[in-house]
């Protein structure tokens, strides 16, 4: 027994050593963590939490009504308020706010529609295209076709 | 802090993409510091294996290195984790990995391969060998402090009875032979965090550890004959031939078994020709023509392969020997340095749409770059120096002869 | 302790003989029926899923945008938790990618385009994979599959190794210059989880991109999946990815 002593203590430590980050583990896990998987479970919460920045079109029907519906009837439809106007929430909770929609100035305006109608050979052929270089090609396109209302 | 100089680099990478890659694929996330990172443990890998030699397979002939071996593995071992933990984005959430480690990752397996390896095998290991002599020193030692260190060490057992220490060199036979598959197992693992990356044609294939392990071994050879080498032009003892042979003799099977492997793997994913064969031979011929087929095979595998053949083959005067042998262990060393390279750098640098290249440039300054990787090489070294001074391991070979003699 | 008489240890090796021989000859039969593994969007609810219409996309780019601003992704033209790829294939073979500022910025004029068989546009997003291997690498569990199968990351949790921008096949994650984690989709669970659609797929002008409830079969993307000829990127490699394509060809990766 007193040939071994030395390796007893070194057995001591290595015991206390394991205890101890037994102890430290436990004090310092999440607790949250391992509830639904190996991961810390009010992540999933606070990600859940996080702050939107688009409203979502229902928010924008609410006050204007007369353009959805206008909208709601033109080959436009199914593209959401925000597509074009920008990210919202802020406006639609408060129209104060400094965040404004977006509407492309008059300069702007045939790149920002050719950003969707802009002939090109990747497009789905079905989808209405047109070659901004031929077609009236100084005429903002507010001055033949309404967003709302485009056809 | 070190974040915004990150975008600007970024910004100007953007012009130097080939072809096309995912836009998020621009950095390359894995720098320098994960290339040293199994270059050193490899090197500890590699040590400790040719510590095991003497002790579990009775090659007495290279006792002269073997508790030199032990130290330059503690010594090198005690670095490993710090490229690691420096590359972190959250450093200070390190220890998560000890707290909640995920069992499908490889990577969370490094805290307790590590700490088993280190605490267990290593430390035990060597101090179950230096036990007598640490209890001595602490009688004997003039210098206070050093004295102090000694007797904490000794954990206040001054019982150096022959039982006692006929019992340390049984536990310590049983340390290394658990020791030597934990070498493995941590490089091996080392290997895997790679190996096992399905995403990386580069990287997946489970040769990935096996030729780690070898190359791994060749270095901790190279390294420690290199050191021992110094060590005793610096003390200005002779070197023992027959062990230095010995060694020169592992360090050629090493070396051959670790580039045979390279090059079956290289055959393979040649005669497969899968979907990125092109990506790859692309990235072979070019971006990595330099660091692979020149340093890692010609001058880090093919070259000291002839050089240590040729010593096996023709017999060469003592200097002669001694030159070869140090040419052949520094050019294994670049080699499988370049080979970390090539591994972890190069694996990076093709697109997973296995269309184009993205680039890497090394920063001079900063938490990853060239100065921060040239300390972490030198710190092993000034740490080895500090147990040089501690445990001096030559002392025991000299009071071996005489209590033999 | 019981002593164990030599009939009882016979009795038991026949036994134990009797009960291996039986799974012998079953167990190859058995397989067959193990074959099918039911996914778990039967067993939870609700499960998300995702399709991308590529006959439908028009390479506006609009997803890409919305998604930086909704999630505050870094506007620097190398971080994108979704962003838009052109791919040119010609008469010759050659396939072209591209993606100038992940389809936010114009596209370039295609060059020759006589010479042109097809071209298309195909949005990529995290793939939220029914077997991520980013959260296989994930060493302390900071990236995971949420129980309605969305893949996410714990942010205040992640050390930021990179381990898991490595290990995904599609890149779809990136490092966050100033978080300095890994960042990546969140299929804008902040949103679902409010009832609202994704920013991407609400700021989507033409139907390409969808999303929804895979554990209801009367959904749009239950029926996408169940009707529509699909593909998924990279299918070899077993990811099973929750991102189906429809009308990408051979060359898309």
């Amino acid at each position: 027994m007193k040939d071994i002593q030395h390796l007893l203590r070194v057995a001591v430590i290595f015991a206390a050593a394991i205890v101890g980050f037994l102890g430290i583990r436990h004090l310092l896990v999440p607790e949250s963590f391992g509830k639904y998987g190996h991961y810390r479970a009010a992540s999933v919460d606070e990600i859940a939490a996080l702050p939107m920045r688009y409203a979502g079109e229902d928010a924008c029907k609410r006050c204007h009504s007369q353009q959805a519906a206008e909208k709601a009837k033109s080959s436009h439809k199914r593209i959401a308020c925000e597509s074009c106007h920008g990210a919202l929430l802020a406006h639609a909770d408060n129209p104060r706010s400094d965040v404004k929609p977006r509407r492309p100035k008059e300069a702007e305006m045939r790149a920002f529609c050719g950003r969707c109608h802009a002939r090109s050979v990747s497009k789905p052929a079905k989808f209405p295209q047109i070659d901004l270089a031929a077609h009236n090609p100084d005429a903002p396109c507010n001055m033949c076709h309404q967003p709302h209302q485009p056809m | 802090m070190f974040d915004h100089s990150v975008i600007p680099a970024l910004r100007d990478a953007l012009h130097l993409v080939t072809g096309f890659i995912y836009p998020n694929e621009l950095e390359l996330q894995w720098s320098v510091l994960i290339v040293l990172y199994p270059y050193i443990t490899g090197l500890v890998a590699g040590a400790f294996v040719l510590a095991s030699l003497e002790r579990v397979f009775d090659v007495k002939v290279i006792k002269p290195t073997y508790r030199l071996a032990l130290l330059v593995a503690l010594a090198f071992l005690l670095v490993a984790p710090l490229p690691l933990n420096m590359h972190l984005g959250h450093p200070e959430r390190g220890f998560e990995i000890f707290l909640t480690p995920h069992t499908s990752s490889a990577m969370a397996m490094f805290g307790f391969v590590y700490i088993w390896y280190l605490m267990v095998v290593l430390l035990m290991e060597i101090w179950l060998d230096y036990r007598k002599e640490i209890v001595l020193w602490s009688r004997s030692e003039k210098f206070w402090p050093k004295r102090l260190v000694y007797k904490v060490l000794t954990l206040g057992v001054d019982n150096i009875s022959p039982r006692s220490l006929e019992i340390d060199d049984k536990v310590g036979k049983f340390l290394t032979v658990v020791g030597l598959p934990s070498a493995l197992l941590l490089h091996g693992y080392v290997g895997f965090i790679f190996g096992s990356i399905k995403a990386n044609p580069w990287w997946s294939s489970p040769l990935m550890p096996v030729i780690f392990i070898f190359s791994a071994m060749a270095s901790g050879i190279a390294g420690v004959m290199l050191i021992y080498m110094f060590l005793n032009w610096v003390r200005n003892v002779k070197i023992d031939m027959p062990c230095l042979d010995m060694i020169a003799k592992f360090l050629l099977t090493a070396i051959i078994v670790a580039f045979s492997l390279e090059m079956l793997e290289s055959i393979q994913t040649i005669y497969e020709a899968e979907e990125h064969f092109d990506i790859i031979s692309l990235l072979v011929e070019g971006k990595l023509f330099v660091s692979m087929i020149l340093i890692q095979i010609l001058m880090g595998s093919v070259t000291p392969i002839i050089l240590l053949s040729i010593t096996q083959l023709v017999s060469l005067s003592e200097k002669a020997r001694k030159f070869f042998y140090a040419l052949a262990g520094s050019l294994a060393l670049i080699g499988i340095l370049a080979m970390r390279w090539n591994v972890v750098i190069g694996g990076q640098f093709f697109s997973k749409s296995f269309l184009g290249f993205t680039t890497y440039k090394m920063e001079l300054a900063g938490r990853e770059g060239l100065l921060s990787a040239i300390t972490l090489e030198v710190l092993p070294f000034i740490i080895l120096a500090g147990l040089l001074y501690l445990l001096p391991p030559w002392e025991k070979e000299e009071s071996g002869t005489a209590a033999n003699g | 302790m019981r002593k164990f008489t030599r009939s009882q240890f016979l009795k038991t090796a026949v036994g134990a003989a009797f009960v291996a021989a039986t799974k012998a000859f079953a167990a190859p039969l058995e397989a067959a029926d193990k074959f099918f593994r039911e996914p778990p969007w039967k067993r939870k609810k609700p499960y998300w899923g995702y399709a991308i219409d590529v006959t439908k996309c028009i390479g506006c780019g609009r997803c890409a945008d919305a998604c930086k601003n909704e999630n505050d992704v870094p506007r620097e033209p190398f971080y994108f938790r979704t962003w838009v790829e052109r791919y040119i294939l010609r008469r010759s073979g050659e396939v072209q990618v591209e993606s100038p500022n992940g389809g936010i910025d114009p596209w370039s004029d295609i060059q020759d385009p006589e010479t042109v068989t097809r071209s298309f546009f195909v949005p990529k997003l995290c793939n939220h994979c029914e077997h991520s291997p980013c959260v296989q690498v994930c060493p302390v569990g900071a990236t995971f599959k949420s129980e309605d199968g969305v893949v996410l990351v714990d942010q205040k949790y992640c050390i930021g190794c990179r381990y898991c921008i490595q290990a995904c096949p599609y890149g779809s994650r990136y490092f966050h210059p100033v978080k300095h984690v890994a960042d990546k989709c969140t299929l804008c669970y902040h949103r679902i989880k409010r009832g609202q659609k994704t920013a991407c797929v609400e700021c989507c002008p033409t139907g390409a991109r969808m999303f929804g409830d895979l554990s209801d079969p009367n959904s749009a993307i239950s029926r996408f999946y169940e009707y529509e000829p699909t593909q998924v990127l990279k299918a070899h490699i077993g990811t099973e990815p929750k991102v189906v394509y429809k009308g990408i060809t051979k060359e898309v990766r």
